[in-house]
């Protein structure tokens, strides 16, 4: 990298919306599977039953917009998720942390953390809905294990893979403890817990939309569900590509970026 | 004092040694310990947490009648169906997408569209094309199972040098020679790390659909265990789905994943 | 005057998969006068790192005691600066922020330990390299670093745990020669552990020969300075020190 600052680079160069021509790429597949989507269901007169057209989902979408059940349902998915990952983030870190430093203390937490890892989310549906009732606490809940789990074995992972000569030479440069924390430890396993993060939120959101399908009475899972009893095959759409557009918009707008920043600036290697 | 400590603690490293396994099992002796204690304080009443030897009393049990045998198999059978389907489809089209650029320019949107769609979302509509059957099921498992095959898979073929294939070819490899003597062997380790983590969310996807829409399985079992409000049914359940994870998982496909990655080099994974 | 004793000093420690305990360092005293240049040389596993680790206060100590200036050391300090091995620099701060480090751990402003930390690059001959990140930087600009940033904290002791062994020999000449240039302009207390003999004839004013966990021998170098590799691959006191120095490694 040239470290060598032209004072009139900004003139004469081509204007560049980098951004927006990566977006034209990206959605010209989508749209072309609209207009494929629309030809098929005019062609072969697919039955509004079986799957909606183009402007079926769009006249829909219109619908539930104007009379707010869309927001309604959209609020409740995200506040949960919100909610229950802003919980576990709180709590998993600091623990991931602590247990991290140790590494007698990782080594002998982390088979056990790996096999909750594993049930993360879905499998505590039933039990969710046994100890918590219908509605916010047990989906929330589900939200919450699906990312505490997770996030704490990849943030114990990440801090015990600092290798301890840069503790140590955080040591005798006069760190202190708090300083040893923010400028070595949570740095050092930044990669790791951001990989943990996105995991996790993907399990919550998978979780989050099997849980709202059998134990709520609004969200997204409910509204896909319900519509089912209907015949609805307009809502159903709508409500997939909203859920699909919600979890691009999370992951490739903040997770991924997130993730590339910490590993791909810093030359790190995400330990698994 | 501390000589006996000292003595304890090497005959656990040593056991550590020559028992690798040991090192898995040991740190649940202390969780399993404290959820009986917890169970048997009366905190929470039996038909909230039952302790751990109801639910190993409740394992004989279904184990003897054959109800959970036959669950189990119900579930895996389920899930290698799905899972060799999935491999089946995914790996070619991981294929086509690791070799040619036109292909992922046109495909690469649409998989990362439809794998965030993810397979839940796609119950209702399944439920309204093959109801309540074996299909959906099997649909939604290869539907999960698909997405990390295939982007792991075109990973894996974009990061095989090109020098290999040229070498392949100068040396009179035809062009699917080359695919299947370089790109393929080369791909292994992301095809693997793919495998894994589509068999894992495969696994979730599974139990999901069983809780939902299911028959038979142990996540059905969890779900009318519910209806039923009968808890050790609940836990039995998620014990056994998590030891049977555990184990495939840990003594079957990381260690296979590690041997084709340490040979092979670096593997990097998309999620 | 300040400077460092080390007086009786051993470490054991216990190993569990062996089942007994291991005495890495039996019985190791020396003293070192500031602004010395002191090497320590040995086989593997005589004992060598485990000293300078306790000095650094990485490890307690297992009896004897280590003196700074007359203090006991206890725990790792600014005042006893260290360069690793493995150059430790913290992946995530620029070139600039890792040397500027050690100032932020005492207080200064910003501006201030961005100050100091250029004087140091420029010292090293790398100010261009001020707002890159480690990674982009070769093994031999990194070591660099490592080294001007132990001594932008002005340490009354510098420890240098084999810092040129993970670079190629090129490099290596090439860091020596500079190592005893910045020595001679700031003249701090160095420690220098290492096993490759002719480095350590060609740095240091006393080298210290070291074997299972035993002082065996100190020399005093002699030779005059500046060193610089030319001159001294071919000078005959050099090599007939080396060679003395060798046999007694090679002897222990």
């Amino acid at each position: 990298m040239a470290n060598t600052l032209r004072p009139d680079s900004s003139f004469g160069t081509p204007v560049r919306f980098p951004g927006l021509l990566a977006a034209v790429t990206f959605l010209a597949p989508l749209l072309g599977l609209m207009v494929l989507w629309e030809v098929i269901v005019r062609f072969f007169e697919v039955s509004p039953r079986t799957f909606p057209s183009v402007e079926a989902v769009a006249l829909a979408s219109w619908d539930m917009l104007r009379d707010g059940s869309l927001v309604r349902h959209v609020a409740a998915s995200l506040g949960r998720v919100t909610v229950g990952t802003v919980l576990a983030l709180v709590v998993s870190i600091p623990l991931g942390v602590a247990m991290g430093l140790s590494s007698a203390v990782s080594n002998f937490f982390t088979p056990l953390l790996r096999f909750f890892s594993v049930l993360a989310g879905i499998a505590w549906i039933p039990i969710a809905t046994l100890w918590f009732g219908y509605g916010f606490g047990a989906i929330t809940f589900i939200i919450f294990n699906s990312v505490f789990f997770v996030v704490v074995y990849n943030t114990l992972l990440g801090v015990s893979s600092i290798p301890l000569s840069l503790r140590r030479a955080a040591a005798s440069l006069g760190a202190n403890w708090w300083a040893m924390l923010t400028e070595v430890i949570l740095p050092g396993a930044l990669p790791n817990i951001v990989t943990g993060v996105r995991t996790g939120l993907g399990f919550a959101w998978r979780g989050l939309i099997a849980a709202e399908m059998i134990a709520t009475n609004v969200g997204l899972g409910y509204m896909l569900f319900t519509a089912r009893d209907f015949y609805q095959t307009e809502v159903i759409v709508f409500g997939m590509i909203v859920i699909g557009l919600l979890w691009l918009l999370l992951d490739r707008l903040l997770l991924a970026p997130l993730e590339r920043a910490t590993i791909e600036r810093w030359g790190l290697v995400v330990s698994t | 004092m501390t000589h006996w400590l000292h003595q304890c603690w090497s005959f656990y490293a040593r056991l550590t040694v020559r028992f690798p396994v040991v090192r898995s099992i040991v740190p649940f002796i202390p969780v399993v310990a404290f959820w009986a204690i917890v169970a048997q304080s009366g905190v929470f009443p039996p038909a909230f947490l039952p302790g751990p030897l109801d639910v190993l009393k409740s394992f004989g049990t279904l184990m003897y009648k054959g109800i959970l045998p036959d669950y189990m198999l119900d579930s895996m059978v389920r899930l290698l169906v799905g899972t060799g389907t999935g491999i089946a489809l995914g790996v070619p089209l991981g294929v086509l997408v690791g070799l040619s650029e036109r292909a992922r320019k046109l495909l690469w949107p649409l998989l990362l569209f439809f794998q965030a769609i993810g397979d839940i979302a796609w119950l209702p509509i399944l439920l309204i094309w093959f109801g309540f059957s074996l299909t959906t099921m099997t649909v939604v498992i290869v539907y999960t199972v698909l997405f990390p095959i295939v982007l792991n898979t075109a990973l894996g073929v974009r990061s095989v040098p090109v020098v290999l294939s040229r070498a392949a070819r100068s040396l009179g490899a035809s062009p699917t020679g080359v695919i299947w003597h370089v790109v393929l062997p080369g791909a292994l380790p992301n095809i693997m790390t793919g495998l894994r983590n589509g068999l894992g969310f495969g696994w979730r996807a599974l139990i999901a659909t069983e809780i939902i829409v299911g028959t038979s399985g142990i996540g059905f079992m969890m779900f009318d265990a519910r209806r039923a409000g009968s808890v050790v049914e609940i836990l039995l359940g998620m014990v056994v789905l998590g030891l049977l994870w555990y184990i495939v998982d840990s003594w079957v496909l990381a260690p296979i994943e590690r041997a084709t990655g340490q040979r092979w080099g670096l593997v990097s994974s998309q999620q | 005057m300040k400077n460092l004793s080390l007086n009786h000093l051993s470490k054991t420690y216990f190993d569990p998969y062996a089942g007994k305990h291991v005495t890495a360092v039996s019985d190791v005293s020396l003293s070192v006068n500031q602004g010395e240049f002191v090497a320590i040389v040995g086989p593997s596993g005589c004992g060598k790192t485990t000293i300078l680790n306790m000095i650094a206060g990485f490890l307690p100590v297992s009896g004897g005691e280590i003196l700074l200036d007359g203090q006991p050391v206890s725990g790792p300090g600014s005042e006893r600066g260290v360069v690793f091995q493995s150059f430790a620099l913290f992946p995530w701060k620029t070139v600039l922020d890792n040397v500027g480090f050690g100032p932020k751990m005492r207080g200064l402003s910003k501006a201030e330990c961005d100050r100091i930390a250029r004087e140091y690059l420029e010292l090293a001959g790398l100010a261009n390299a001020a707002e890159r990140y480690p990674n982009e930087l070769s093994g031999g600009m990194q070591q660099r670093v490592g080294v001007v940033r132990a001594l932008a904290n002005n340490p009354e002791v510098l420890l240098m745990d084999e810092p040129f062994a993970s670079v190629d020999a090129q490099t290596r000449m090439t860091l020596q020669e500079e190592l005893t240039r910045i020595w001679q302009e700031r003249r701090p207390t160095i420690i220098f552990i290492t096993h490759d003999v002719s480095e350590a004839v060609f740095l240091a004013d006393r080298v210290v020969v070291l074997s299972k966990g035993l002082v065996l021998k100190e020399l005093n170098i002699d030779l005059p300075r500046p060193r610089v590799w030319d001159a001294l691959m071919e000078d005959d006191a050099f090599k007939a020190m080396s060679a003395q120095v060798l046999q007694l490694v090679r002897s222990a």
